[in-house]
């Protein structure tokens, strides 16, 4: 790295300082259950913007996804398009409004509350709890990773001791300001990411010789797509895979649709929705989301593929063999060779920050869901007091969950876990949250029998039939003797892509064949 | 179309833009709309 460890470490001295006096404001505001669990719902739109963007898209998204973008192209651009109209506009539009007139209907403070307090099933909130309990630490696992990598390679400290301060830092404020502190400390990290990502793009764009001259640099190396690529259906990197191809099939479904869609169902960004006053606030809050993330994927999307041109022109490579094969390794390559060194130091704090707000958020999802919906409320059938003591426990608990995973599991099934987590969120809460805002006419039964069918369907595909989980994990092979039970084209095709669709045919079939919920609870959800 | 051929590709490209632009003009035009707002109280 360019730059000194003392100036960098300084600098990440002064934003903990900042970090820490809002976790601190946060703590101060934290008076009443609906304070710690969803904000007080009086949060500014700029605040709740933000943090749904910074919590959204955390380091892997700029770094992996960046990388992965390097390799397969800028057919990735999809996703970013998916990101802003499905992730940004059609959430807050069509799904926040109606969260945050039944959470408040119904009293509800956290995601499973609101399903099951709209069903009147406390299986489906501990249910719901229990599984967010269970694979968020899997996702919160290769987050915490990958911020304890840059804090060892950019401050030259041991990787245990990074794992530590890292944990310390971010289970500190969540644990003591709640929601509110998270929010707060979103909205300076999503702002630091957001200055960081538009130098980003204008440096590339001036070093690329402008635009269209950059964009015409790359679309001209397409006969250097190494074989292996090629094979798999690569026609370059400014034009989409071959239709049907490998490549093409983990785009689209993985990429494309599996986090484009999967994210809508995401409880720790739908309980966000909850967080405002009225609808005015979500609906300021898309002027600013939109842009953010067009800021955040569009750019690392569009940069990981440019860098090809890059190093094509300044070493006679292209970004993989940069890497040594590491598709990780690209934007950090890219950064470090292209960009001056004091963009490199506010690109570091970009990336520290896209850590830390991911995080903040699981920790505090992991914790109600655990706390609050699974042993309060389904456990305990909500007689104990003291919702968040019990939460603050569940954080502290799943906190040291996610640290023990995070050491345990191989990288292999670790690399996995954000599909996984966005994979299962889809096909488990997709069909049942988008019925309880949408579908009066859905039951109990038949939000219940689409909870379980996704969950499991999910899980059996990716456990037995999609390659690229199923053969790190060697259930199949354990089992079957075989890696996976399905071969051809079904081993690239997402989970996402056949559990939800399941889950959403079981939800109305289950549904239609059930007594109607009564009148009575539905006038008092949609008032 | 800015150095790209394929239509595919440039297409995602100007429909980021196109979204997030539209997220302005949405959010701006709705900025003082507080008709029908369920406010909390």
């Amino acid at each position: 790295m360019a730059l000194s460890t003392p100036v960098l470490g300084v600098i990440i001295l002064i934003y903990l300082m900042v970090i820490f006096y809002l976790g601190w404001l946060g703590y101060k505001k934290t008076k009443e259950t609906e304070d710690y669990m969803v904000a007080g719902r009086q949060i500014h739109p700029y605040i709740l913007a933000l943090s749904y963007g910074a919590t959204f898209i955390s380091t892997s998204a700029i770094i992996g996804f960046g990388g992965a973008a390097g390799a397969l192209g800028m057919g990735l651009l999809w996703l970013a398009f998916m990101n802003i109209f499905v992730g940004i506009f059609i959430a807050f539009v069509l799904f926040g409004s109606r969260t945050r007139r039944m959470g408040l209907n119904l009293n509800a403070v956290t995601f499973p509350e609101l399903l099951g307090k709209r069903f009147q099933s406390r299986f489906i909130q501990g249910f719901s709890g229990a599984l967010i309990g269970i694979f968020m630490p899997l996702y919160a696992g290769i987050v915490l990773i990958g911020g304890a990598r840059f804090l060892e390679s950019t401050l030259n400290i041991n990787y245990d001791i990074a794992v530590l301060i890292l944990t310390v830092i971010v289970a500190a404020y969540v644990i003591t300001g709640g929601l509110i502190a998270v929010m707060y400390t979103d909205a300076l990290q999503g702002t630091l990411m957001f200055i960081g990502m538009a130098f980003l793009l204008v440096f590339t764009y001036i070093k690329m010789g402008g635009v269209t001259a950059a964009h015409s640099a790359l679309s001209a190396m397409s006969d250097l797509v190494p074989e292996s690529l090629t094979a798999g259906g690569h026609l370059g990197w400014t034009a989409m895979p071959a239709f049907g191809s490998p490549i093409w099939w983990t785009m689209v479904s993985t990429l494309v649709l599996g986090v484009g869609v999967g994210v809508v169902a995401q409880p720790q960004l739908a309980v966000r929705f909850m967080t405002v006053k009225n609808d005015t606030a979500l609906n300021r809050a898309v002027l600013v989301g939109g842009p953010f993330i067009l800021m955040m994927t569009g750019v690392a999307f569009t940069v990981g593929a440019l860098s090809n041109a890059y190093f094509y022109q300044t070493v006679g490579k292209i970004s993989v063999v940069v890497a040594g094969g590491n598709t990780d390794l690209i934007m950090p390559e890219f950064i470090n060779s292209a960009m001056p060194s004091t963009f490199v130091v506010l690109f570091m704090l970009t990336l520290l920050a896209a850590a830390m707000s991911t995080l903040s958020s699981q920790f505090h999802t992991m914790g109600t869901s655990i706390g609050h919906d699974f042993y309060r409320e389904f456990i305990k059938k909500g007689e104990l007091g003291q919702t968040i003591n019990i939460t603050r426990a569940a954080i502290a608990f799943t906190i040291l969950a996610s640290v023990v995973l995070a050491y345990i599991l191989p990288i292999s099934i670790i690399a996995r876990a954000t599909a996984i987590f966005f994979g299962l969120c889809a096909a488990a809460f997709l069909p049942m949250y988008t019925g309880a805002l949408f579908w009066k006419r859905m039951t109990r039964e038949g939000a219940i029998a689409s909870l379980i069918v996704g969950t499991f369907s999910s899980l059996f595909w990716l456990a037995f039939v999609h390659k690229s989980e199923a053969v790190p994990l060697g259930i199949s092979k354990a089992i079957f003797g075989v890696d996976t039970i399905l071969s051809g084209t079904w081993t690239v095709v997402d989970p996402i892509l056949v559990a939800t669709p399941i889950a959403f045919v079981v939800a109305i079939i289950v549904s239609l064949m059930t007594k109607p919920t009564p009148q009575e609870h539905l006038d008092k959800c949609y008032k | 179309m800015l150095g790209i051929d394929d239509p595919q590709i440039w297409l995602a490209y100007i429909l980021c833009f196109v979204s997030a632009i539209g997220c302005i003009i949405y959010g701006a035009l709705k900025w003082n709309d507080d008709s029908d707002d369920g406010e909390v109280n």
